[in-house]
């Protein structure tokens, strides 16, 4: 697999879609047939009461789990079916809403697992060292976290954790990065850093789509914002109209 | 260079050249036949824990694998007169091709799959060795031509040919630990949906491993054959050989590339003391006995295993596994 830059050849502007996606467990339909479009340079939110689906559609567009019926293109090019580290070579990496890194290793080393393609050569290079090093220090920097690069991931605190799970998934030279509620257990003056981030990045070129349960945020930052109810997508819009839209009122005030 | 700096580069040769150089001195058989099956439960180890310790996938398959070597090796000899010590190279590459297409049918999946198939791939193999009578001779086994050396000198080239093997697990063990690659498969051990979503081929990861580590059970088990100058169903595929190296590495501390050397420089002499000093009518069960209540031990009250242990000791922490279990840290502020 490889990416669009360097000698290879140039993947269409990354529009991710989602449409009409279903997906159930057992008995239990988890989507019924939503669609989300994320077009290149937004920051895009997707919010919904609890259960609403959210989660599950994050894990159908990056290949963690299969969608039963619908389509899923990242700038045009089907990527339902494909593993979940194929579609991150083409441009789509997310994050887990319980902050998942890797505990028992250094900062940097977490930095340094994520790979941006993948050839035999690039596996037997020393892990540490070089270009890729010095990439990672720089993104480190760029969170405020490069002093801590030789301390145990897992010896962090819970909002450098966060911050180090989002700096790993730009190790991968993404397109779009899927955040699973970054703000999440995060205090006021952490969410502001956290969206500082984020607003940075996305000047600088990085397209976002979030789940988030911070409306303060969700309606500061995103735009476009895709609502969920029972595993469909209701309402989709800037933020000004989603807030006075009935039905979304209904889903998360209603039954 | 510092003092330091040259001992932290060449103290690994030190105990090689004292291996190298003991056979001068000691000519007694039991020692050197000791010596020996404690450099072969080293590779294996090592290899072993390339896909237990690093990857964290524990194989149950090792004895399969050199059970498969053991008649790969009596056969190419008998059948086409190939010296074992020329062949056993390249029956260690064929049963990493084996270990590959076994990784490919059981490590598409999570977990518990592997152990299970790992276990039934040695069971099957066993059952081939027994029932393909045309080619194995069935229980009866294969006799092996003896080397033609004077009898104090036949163990040496085995002794050699172990230690060779040993110092290249060592020096593979140690390339993927300092690698790309091997930094993807601990990965793979600490958070492996998270490493797939961060682009590594988890399947590939794992595969290419679990081939690379059986690849010295395999040689060692070619050289054994010739070693007993025999090999039948039950001696090729002693489940003891699968048990002995998760034992050395729980003892030594899996995912390091010392432990593994350690625990079977500690237990595989250990074990045969005991075999040594018991009467010879119980020794072949109670060492086994022995050997278990070691592995208890070591679970109850050193986890991670000697190495893990005294590093978190030093850092004044826990080990890898205790690290893992840490709740996460209080949020602080920014």
């Amino acid at each position: 697999m490889t990416r669009a830059d360097g000698a290879a050849p140039a993947l269409p502007a990354g529009t991710l879609e989602a449409r009409d996606v279903y997906r159930s467990f057992g008995g239990v339909t988890a989507l019924a047939g939503c669609s989300l479009r994320v077009e290149p340079g937004t920051i895009t939110g997707l919010i919904g009461p609890n259960g609403s689906g959210k989660t599950t559609l994050f894990n159908c567009i990056t290949g963690f789990y299969q969608v039963d019926q619908g389509q899923v293109t990242f700038g045009g090019v089907p990527i339902q079916g494909r593993r979940p580290n194929e579609i991150v070579h083409m441009g789509v990496v997310r994050t887990f809403q319980v902050t998942r890194i890797f505990r028992g290793m250094s900062v940097l080393e977490n930095m340094i697992v994520p790979l941006r393609q993948q050839t035999l050569k690039t596996l037997f290079r020393p892990a540490i060292g070089g270009h890729e090093q010095e990439r990672a220090e720089h993104l480190l920097e760029f969170f405020g976290i490069v002093q801590l690069r030789t301390h145990l991931a897992g010896s962090l605190s819970f909002g450098q954790q966060k911050l180090l799970e989002l700096a790993s998934a730009l190790m991968v030279g993404p397109k779009l990065v899927m955040l699973d509620e970054p703000a999440g257990g995060l205090n006021p003056i952490m969410i502001e850093r956290m969206a500082g981030y984020i607003h940075e990045l996305n000047q600088q070129g990085t397209t976002f789509c979030i789940v988030e349960h911070n409306m303060d945020l969700v309606m500061q930052f995103c735009d476009p914002v895709f609502v969920l109810h029972r595993g469909q997508t209701i309402a989709s819009g800037p933020p000004s109209i989603i807030r006075e839209d009935p039905l979304v009122l209904d889903a998360y005030l209603g039954d | 260079m510092t003092g330091a700096a040259a001992l932290q580069r060449w103290w690994p040769w030190v105990p090689l050249l004292v291996l190298v150089l003991l056979p001068v001195g000691i000519r007694e058989t039991f020692y050197l036949d000791l010596l020996m099956t404690t450099f072969m439960y080293a590779a294996i180890t090592l290899g072993w824990d390339i896909m237990g310790g690093y990857a964290g996938y524990v194989s149950l398959g090792t004895v399969g694998f050199y059970g498969l070597g053991s008649y790969a090796g009596a056969l190419l000899l008998l059948r086409f007169n190939i010296p074992v010590f020329v062949s056993a190279p390249f029956i260690g590459v064929l049963c990493s091709l084996v270990g590959a297409g076994l990784g490919w049918i059981a490590l598409r999946t999570r977990a518990a799959a592997f152990v299970i198939v790992t276990l039934t791939f040695t069971s099957i193999v066993q059952l081939l060795a027994l029932n393909l009578k045309g080619l194995t001779n069935g229980s009866s086994g294969l006799y092996m031509p003896l080397l033609t050396l004077p009898n104090n000198l036949i163990l040496l080239p085995f002794y050699y040919y172990m230690l060779a093997l040993l110092v290249f697990a060592y020096f593979v063990s140690r390339a993927i630990r300092g690698s790309k690659f091997g930094l993807g498969l601990i990965a793979i051990r600490e958070e492996e949906e998270k490493a797939e979503g961060l682009g590594v081929d988890t399947s590939l990861y794992k595969i290419l491993a679990f081939a690379i580590s059986v690849f010295f059970a395999c040689v060692a088990g070619a050289l054994r054959a010739q070693y007993l100058n025999y090999v039948d169903p039950d001696i090729a595929f002693d489940l003891f050989i699968t048990l002995s190296p998760i034992v050395m590495a729980l003892v030594g501390g899996r995912g390091t590339l010392i432990g593994p050397l350690l625990g079977a420089f500690l237990v595989q002499p250990l074990s045969q003391y005991l075999v040594f000093l018991l009467p010879s009518s119980v020794a072949g069960q109670l060492h086994l006995v022995a050997l278990g209540v070691v592995l208890l031990l070591v679970v109850l009250f050193m986890p991670d295993g000697i190495v893990n242990a005294y590093r978190s000791a030093r850092a004044g922490g826990s080990g890898w596994r205790g690290r893992r279990q840490t709740a996460p840290p209080a949020e602080a502020a920014p």
